[in-house]
């Protein structure tokens, strides 16, 4: 016992000394939290977009005014007779509406008129949004016109739940400490690991009566309280900035980041023993854990649009778990019985990091 | 032939050899410039999936009539919800949502059909919203299928008086790896462009070869472009191999000119060859070099659009994307791949990642320079 306290205190004293290490565990979790929280959005505001009204009646005009009063779309000026295809090909808009002539002829004579509606596709999730909102215009129009009834049969009670207002940072924040919290202790944790190999005093570390559970122990001691400090920045930070209040029992999220964070620095010390140079290192949880983070996470698209073998991987992601808490505690407010197999994962795919890391090292060792 | 020989004999290809011989030898960087690639483009290109289909759905029939069964057949006609689970009680439902099982649940009351001969009938829906993009899209759909659904009832004559045509250009299929791949390559060339160069470069300073290196006859200039020039062509090799798993693994169509892909694409080469110079004139070794590296990609990346349209971001980093030539070159990449666009659409983004490649390399040569002397 007493071997891995000091073993954690020789850590944190090493990592005090080192200032670029030490930027690199506060102001890159802050850096990272800012530019993630903030600039990942999915939904597409102010679609700018053209109509080509052919009609130039009260009636097409009616439409046009609804249509810019979702406050969805900002107008653009184009010249009447050029094909709208233009402005969308040149970057222009990205969505156009043309109104036949015969609009309002056909309205009135009872018959089927076309409007047609191009759309920008490249971004197809905003392609999709797009859609949705100009059929939507179209129905409220046909409603308010008398074309359709006006009073429905059935209605649709809908809410929103969790998130009436449909707020992005409350999707995102939260996924955000998952990538965090994955990425940066588990970075500083395998440098600390590798640097020991680099400059050759893991030599030191084998002739002495150390064991491999032990060194593990102390290190990941070191790295988990360093850990505890950035969660206290990143979270204190975030709740202030993004305004993503706790709205469940705080044990969930205290106890769900501790084994997160246990996995996180795990992780690392994995790299770290796998690896053989720092840079090695660097570039493996860089890339394992932006990659593992990011994309089989659930963080940005839903977990369940991954197609099937691919599918499997975010089983063993503890990301993957951590997202389902952080949403749990943060948006959600459910409690335990949402998150218990989330905690049973974290718990497991810890053992098995750990065992890893323990076998690889203790086979370098020298029997004792 | 022998003029050929003659302009070959220039001390100068002597260092460009040496470089290259250096790069062959160089393992690490070898798999540096494959593997990342490779794996970023396959999981970013396949993982990534806007789709809203196959959400969960949880019904309560209380009224259980054949309007009402009707109305949820036709919820769940076209893939967007599938039926998972018929509770017994409101509170088993809402608790299902809860805890994340379900996405969305209706509830039909008792006196639905009662209400429906009155044409006051009302149905509870609740949809999770945590994920507010996927619940806009999903709410959407709800909407439009009620509304068709009391069309349906109203009246016998189902075709209704205006009729929206969508058409979804450039990608009419909304295949998502068209919208993420192209992206991908961008964020794949940056990361490696910068790396690459910064760890060739602070590899001299690391060792203390750049000493010797400065002793030879070579102007400094000399010595620099001896470096850029095997990792041009080296990074160049990387925009290929990527654009052919773009085109071969997920089929993005390739509608514009190559060579203005080339063109442009070398430029942005030149932008990312001269953040790593620049990178390694700030750090003394090389692992410094990949740590710093994280304060410049990152940003680099995240505001870029790659993965997150720059449309939907918050209007102040919509503004700092301009600072961002990743993002240009992700504009230009789309336009020549997707939408088969000429430099008479893209000279804007041409413009100001040409204006980015001078300014950088001009900065880095200087400062390069000056630590030389």
């Amino acid at each position: 016992m007493n071997r891995i306290f000091a073993q954690c205190l020789k850590e944190i004293v090493q990592f005090r000394r080192d200032r670029l290490t030490l930027a690199l565990a506060f102001l890159l979790p802050f850096l990272t939290l800012m530019i993630f929280g903030g600039a990942i959005r999915l939904e597409s505001k102010n679609i700018s977009l053209i109509v080509q009204d052919f009609d130039q009646t009260n009636l097409s005009r009616g439409y046009i005014e609804i249509l810019y009063n979702t406050n969805q779309f900002v107008p653009q000026k184009w010249i009447g007779t050029q094909p709208a295809r233009d402005a969308i090909d040149q970057g222009f808009a990205k969505a156009a509406v043309i109104i036949p002539p015969q609009f309002s002829r056909d309205i009135q004579a009872g018959r089927t008129t076309n409007i047609q509606v191009l759309v920008d596709a490249t971004d197809v999730n905003n392609a999709r949004v797009i859609k949705g909102s100009i059929e939507q215009v179209t129905n409220f129009f046909m409603q308010q016109q008398g074309l359709i009834p006006a009073n429905n049969t059935i209605t649709a009670q809908m809410r929103l739940w969790f998130n009436p207002g449909r707020l992005e940072s409350l999707y995102i924040v939260p996924g955000t400490y998952a990538v965090v919290f994955w990425i940066f202790p588990s970075l500083l944790a395998a440098i600390a690991m590798v640097r020991e190999k680099d400059k050759g005093t893991i030599l030191q570390v084998y002739t002495s009566s150390i064991s491999a559970s032990e060194l593990l122990l102390g290190k990941g001691l070191a790295y988990l309280i360093i850990a505890i400090g950035e969660v206290l920045l990143v979270m204190g930070l975030g709740t202030i900035i993004f305004q993503v209040g706790l709205v469940s029992n705080p044990v969930i999220l205290i106890f769900g980041t501790l084994l997160f964070l246990i996995n996180s620095v795990l992780f690392g010390l994995l790299i770290g023993v796998r690896t053989g140079t720092q840079d090695a290192a660097v570039q493996a949880v860089s890339l394992v854990g932006f990659t593992t983070s990011l994309l089989l996470s659930g963080f940005i698209y839903p977990l369940n649009n991954i197609p099937f073998p691919l599918s499997l991987v975010p089983n063993i992601i503890p990301a993957r778990y951590y997202v389902d808490i952080t949403r749990a505690v943060f948006v959600r407010g459910a409690g335990w019985e949402a998150v218990w197999w989330d905690f049973l994962m974290l718990i497991f795919l810890g053992l098995i990091y750990f065992n890893i890391s323990r076998r690889v090292l203790s086979r370098m060792q020298l029997p004792n | 032939m022998k003029f050929i020989w003659r302009l070959f004999d220039h001390p100068f290809w002597a260092l460009v050899r040496k470089e290259i011989s250096q790069i062959l030898r160089n393992k690490q960087l070898i798999v540096l410039l494959i593997i990342p690639p490779t794996m970023q483009l396959l999981l970013y290109g396949s993982a990534l999936n806007p789709d809203v289909h196959n959400l969960r759905l949880g019904v309560i029939d209380y009224a259980n009539v054949s309007a009402s069964r009707e109305l949820v057949s036709a919820m769940t006609a076209n893939q967007v919800f599938n039926l998972v689970s018929v509770p017994t009680s409101e509170k088993a439902l809402s608790h299902e949502v809860e805890v994340g099982k379900l996405d969305a649940g209706v509830i039909i009351p008792p006196d639905f059909a009662r209400k429906l001969d009155q044409n006051t009938a009302e149905v509870q829906v609740f949809i999770d919203a945590v994920d507010a993009n996927t619940a806009g899209i999903a709410s959407n759909y709800l909407n439009q299928i009620f509304q068709q659904y009391n069309i349906t009832l109203a009246t016998s004559n189902v075709i209704l008086p205006i009729s929206t045509q969508v058409i979804f250009l450039y990608n009419p299929g909304l295949i998502s790896s068209w919208f993420f791949v192209p992206g991908v390559m961008g964020l794949v060339i940056t990361l490696i462009g910068t790396i690459a160069s910064a760890v060739t470069v602070v590899k001299e300073k690391d060792t203390g070869t750049l000493e010797q290196l400065l002793m030879t006859p070579s102007e400094n200039w000399q010595i620099l472009l001896a470096k850029i020039l095997p990792l041009v062509f080296l990074l160049m090799g990387d925009v290929l191999f990527a654009l052919t798993l773009a085109i071969t693994i997920f089929h993005v169509p390739f509608r514009g000119n190559f060579f203005l892909f080339l063109i442009l694409s070398s430029m942005y080469v030149f932008v990312t060859i001269s953040l790593g110079i620049m990178l390694a004139t700030l750090c003394r070794s090389q692992q410094q070099v990949l740590l710093t590296s994280f304060f410049i990609n990152l940003p680099l990346v995240q505001t870029s659009g790659a993965i997150a349209p720059i449309e939907a971001m918050p209007t102040f980093f919509q503004y700092l994307s301009y600072c961002n030539p990743l993002r240009h070159y992700i504009t230009i990449i789309r336009g020549i791949l997707l939408k088969g666009e000429g430099l008479a659409a893209l000279w804007t983004p041409t413009l100001i990642l040409a204006s980015f490649a001078t300014v950088l390399l001009t900065i880095s040569i200087n400062r390069f320079r000056r630590q030389l002397s």
